[in-house]
């Protein structure tokens, strides 16, 4: 039976929990989302549906992780199987949510949740028991670097979710890696809440395999002199979706974004970003890279919403986009909603090719054109790359990307 | 700090164009039905194809609904509760502008749009558009000469209605949206612009509508069409009493430009924009389109949109001649409660085909101000190229200011940059001016004019001057 079929007859779901009743309770009348809507009118409905088309897994999946760690100190963490963590360190400690502060902490957001926009949230908090979620609060100092990996079985639908809490003064490396299989769709909800003066790198490395999709959520909220970075990088996914939903609470926040996606053959590849701005002096520098190829489609929308108690604010948005066949497409809107007036707000967009002039002179070194582009490919993709929190040896993001290409 | 009541004063300028003429009107009854729609053709003594379009867009306006997609606050118009045609009593033919109502050519003196040939001295042609229908349109003859046809649409669709015929509707389609399905049923009156093969336009030629009666809509609708190798300049401008109602006005325009021809279309809009409350003035939701059907032809739209507690407006191109060029040129600035929804759609069909879009927003009190604007270049537009800018200057916190480019592309050999920035009038370069002992006010308004130059650049003598007094005008005190 399809999620939406599953959804629609409520009684299907076994053993609901709590947060799984009050989310299938809002999806029971409209599962899917408003297809005319601004968020999901891009949204290609039959690849969607495809995405729902499988049963929901849970079951506990053997992951067979080939990375070597970055040094033994690194945390790693596989989201499913009733995954824990209880580390108490000399300067560290990393604890398990108890079930009842996670219930809250959910309830506070569904409470807040528009049925389109954050659709992708619901949909997984409906369909995933507490089994598939870990929620973690970290605090200390001297923190070793923490992956974590989510990652779909074929011909099924797992739905996964992740809540971190950052104490005071607390400052991390995060990576998370979405992992699609043949056939699979994965749902992957994450919240992270930054409390006071913590800080951030997070890096979102999400590749599939054939026909594999992917709904990833990312709520962040800071609070008041926080950091947050984030490199992404989304590729071979048949359909995928990254939201990120940042709310610096009471703004004295740092925001770094970086993201790219890369699609070819038929994929659709997106980005949604809104970043809000609920109080002053926040800062936001936003990137965000596509590059369409064959007969693909990649989409960025991003919107800054700018309220009146947002004085001096300054952000800045840009959409760069690569075009590299005659039956891709691109779609991009970076919007601002402003009503402070003491603020510096920018936005900038482009859609191109690779530069012509660099290829020819090159080639006029004797580089072949298959090599030039290469390279300007590599710097075209290693602005975002360098931003997430891999290291290199391990992990050769770049080759990876442009061997595929 | 500068002083925010000293700028609440300066916007505080009354509206000086809403006084109302008293004026014997005919006007029909209230509502909107088929017999109605039947009746204003009858007035206007159309031929049948004529009424077939216009009955058939209202089928299709039945069926459509008003669009939301905006996020515009205004209360629910009641179609049925407006006029949907009104004009001033007077003979039946006017052979020359001596037979005009006296107290018609009056108000246009007031309004500074001379109608007396005598006493004109700058070389423009008006017409003049008095709620529904044209009133006069001046150096009809010097035209004639160079076979240029400027006349109201009524007497274009008896004089030369195989060209309406022709070309009405194919720009702008009775189905396009709601606004312009119920103008295609419900228009009165308008101008009608053709240049003939090779000529270039003698003389600007301009329109200039005046809503006067409170409870009757406004439905004019514009078709300029340019023929291999001509151009023309065609200038319009608005204004409205002030009513504590809303007025609707609904307008459609349509532009042709064929081979090598450029049209050169230019708005000042300065209808009543309401009170300080927000109470009355006009809606104004309008759908103007151009289309570069020949080789090398250019489009290039210019506005200064003032007034109208609401405006919807998207002046667009249709690029679809090889090497077709397509223009904006945008200054909007809002005040009080007013909310603007503005923007351009530039879609590249055509090989080759460029289009550059400069918007200026300015906000100030409680009012809206949104660009909202799509460009789209299609798989066959190779080598294409688009440049958009969009600045907004925000003054006083309470005003709003956003930024809505939709931006496709399916054609790999083009280039698209869109910028956006949003500002402030900086207190560093007030102070600057201030201590070289230029007025406070003076300053704001040279800060603003020089946030406008890219578009004040682009607009015809006549109206640079104005649109640059006008805003300075509407601006007045807002600075805060």
């Amino acid at each position: 039976m399809g999620i939406i079929e599953k959804i629609k007859t409520n009684k299907s779901i076994d053993n609901q929990t709590e947060i799984q009743k009050i989310c299938l309770n809002k999806l029971q009348s409209s599962p899917l989302p408003n297809p005319k809507s601004e968020q999901w009118r891009l949204s290609n409905k039959s690849k969607l549906s495809t995405l729902l088309d499988y049963s929901v897994n849970e079951k506990d999946l053997k992951l067979d992780i080939t990375y070597p760690k970055n040094s033994q100190s690194t945390i790693r963490l596989v989201i499913g199987d009733n995954c824990q963590i209880n580390l108490v360190e000399e300067n560290y400690s990393i604890n398990q949510l108890s079930e009842d502060k996670l219930v809250k902490y959910i309830k506070e957001q569904i409470s807040c949740f528009d049925q389109n926009e954050n659709w992708s949230d619901l949909l997984n908090l409906s369909l995933n028991s507490t089994k598939n979620t870990l929620g973690f609060k970290v605090s200390g100092s001297e923190i070793p670097p923490i992956e974590i990996f989510s990652h779909a079985s074929s011909n099924s639908l797992n739905a996964k979710t992740l809540i971190i809490f950052l104490e005071k003064n607390c400052d991390i490396d995060l990576l998370q890696v979405n992992l699609g299989k043949d056939n699979s769709s994965l749902s992957q909800s994450t919240f992270l809440c930054l409390e006071e003066n913590s800080s951030v790198n997070h890096g979102v490395v999400s590749y599939g395999e054939n026909k594999s999709n992917l709904l990833n959520s990312l709520n962040v909220i800071q609070q008041k002199n926080s950091e947050y970075n984030l490199g992404s990088l989304h590729f071979k996914f048949n359909y995928a979706r990254f939201e990120i939903r940042i709310k610096q609470s009471e703004g004295n926040a740092r925001t770094n974004i970086k993201s790219m996606q890369i699609t070819k053959k038929d994929e659709q590849i997106s980005t949604y970003t809104k970043i809000e701005f609920n109080g002053p002096n926040g800062f936001l520098d936003q990137i965000n890279k596509s590059l369409a190829d064959d007969k693909s489609h990649a989409i960025f929308e991003g919107s800054i919403i700018v309220p009146k108690v947002a004085q001096r604010t300054d952000a800045s948005q840009l959409s760069r986009n690569l075009l590299l066949s005659n039956f891709a497409q691109i779609d991009t809107k970076p919007q601002l909603e402003i009503i402070a007036d003491d603020v510096k707000c920018k936005h900038g967009a482009t859609i191109s090719q690779l530069n012509e002039e660099e290829l020819f002179y090159m080639r006029t070194r004797g580089i072949t054109l298959t090599e030039a582009s290469k390279l300007q490919l590599s710097s075209y993709f290693q602005e975002i790359i360098s931003f997430i929190p891999v290291s290199k040896d391990r992990w050769d993001l770049l080759d990876k990307l442009l061997n595929e290409n | 700090m500068v002083n925010e009541n000293l700028v609440k004063d300066v916007v505080k300028e009354p509206y000086k164009y809403g006084f109302v003429t008293d004026i014997e009107t005919e006007k029909i009854d209230k509502g909107l039905n088929e017999d109605i729609i039947k009746l204003i053709s009858q007035k206007k003594e159309e031929p049948k194809f004529l009424l077939d379009f216009r009955l058939k867009a209202f089928k299709k306006w039945q069926k459509m609904k008003e669009p939301d997609w905006a996020g515009l606050g205004y209360k629910k118009i009641d179609y049925q509760d407006i006029i949907y045609y009104s004009a001033p009593k007077q003979k039946e033919k006017i052979s020359s502008l001596d037979e005009v109502d006296p107290k018609l050519l009056e108000t246009f003196d007031k309004l500074g749009i001379p109608l007396t040939e005598q006493k004109k001295l700058t070389n423009v042609a008006v017409d003049a558009v008095f709620d529904s229908v044209s009133i006069a349109t001046t150096f009809r003859e010097e035209l004639a000469e160079h076979g240029v046809i400027f006349c109201s649409i009524s007497e274009a669709v008896k004089d030369h209605a195989d060209l309406i015929e022709k070309y009405l509707g194919t720009v702008v389609p009775a189905s396009d949206n709601y606004f312009a399905a119920l103008n295609s049923a419900v228009f009165s009156d308008g101008s009608f612009v053709y240049i003939p093969k090779g000529v270039t336009c003698p003389m600007d030629l301009s329109s200039y509508f005046r809503i006067n009666s409170g409870d009757s809509g406004q439905f004019e609708r514009t078709l300029i069409i340019a023929e291999e190798s001509s151009s023309v300049s065609y200038l319009e401008g608005c204004t409205a009493p002030m009513f504590d109602t809303n007025t609707l006005h609904a307008a459609v325009v349509e532009l042709i430009a064929l081979d090598d021809a450029s049209i050169k279309y230019s708005t000042v809009q300065n209808w009543y924009a309401g009170d300080e409350e927000g109470i009355g003035g006009i809606f104004n939701f309008v759908t103007k389109r151009g289309k570069c059907l020949g080789k090398r032809s250019k489009i290039s739209w210019s506005q200064v949109e003032t007034g109208s507690a609401i405006t919807w407006k998207y002046p667009s191109c249709l690029l679809l001649g090889e090497e077709s060029v397509g223009e904006f040129y945008s200054v909007a600035l809002t005040n009080n409660l007013q909310q603007a929804d503005t923007g351009t759609k530039m879609i590249h069909i055509g090989p080759k085909t460029k289009s550059t879009i400069v918007s200026k927003g300015i906000s100030a009190g409680n009012s809206k101000n949104s660009y909202r604007g799509l460009v789209k270049i299609g798989t066959k537009a190779t080598g294409s190229r688009n440049y958009s800018q969009c600045d907004s200057m925000l003054i006083g916190d309470q005003a709003s200011a956003n930024t809505f480019p939709y931006i496709k592309s399916q054609q790999p050999n083009s280039e698209i940059e869109h910028e956006a920035s949003t500002c402030r009038i900086s207190e560093d370069q007030l102070f600057y001016l201030q201590s070289r002992g230029i007025e406070f006010e003076e300053a704001v308004s040279m800060m603003v004019s020089g946030f406008c130059r890219d578009v004040f650049n682009q607009l015809p003598m006549e109206f640079a001057a104005e649109a640059d007094k006008l805003l300075a005008l509407k601006l007045e005190g807002s600075v805060g």
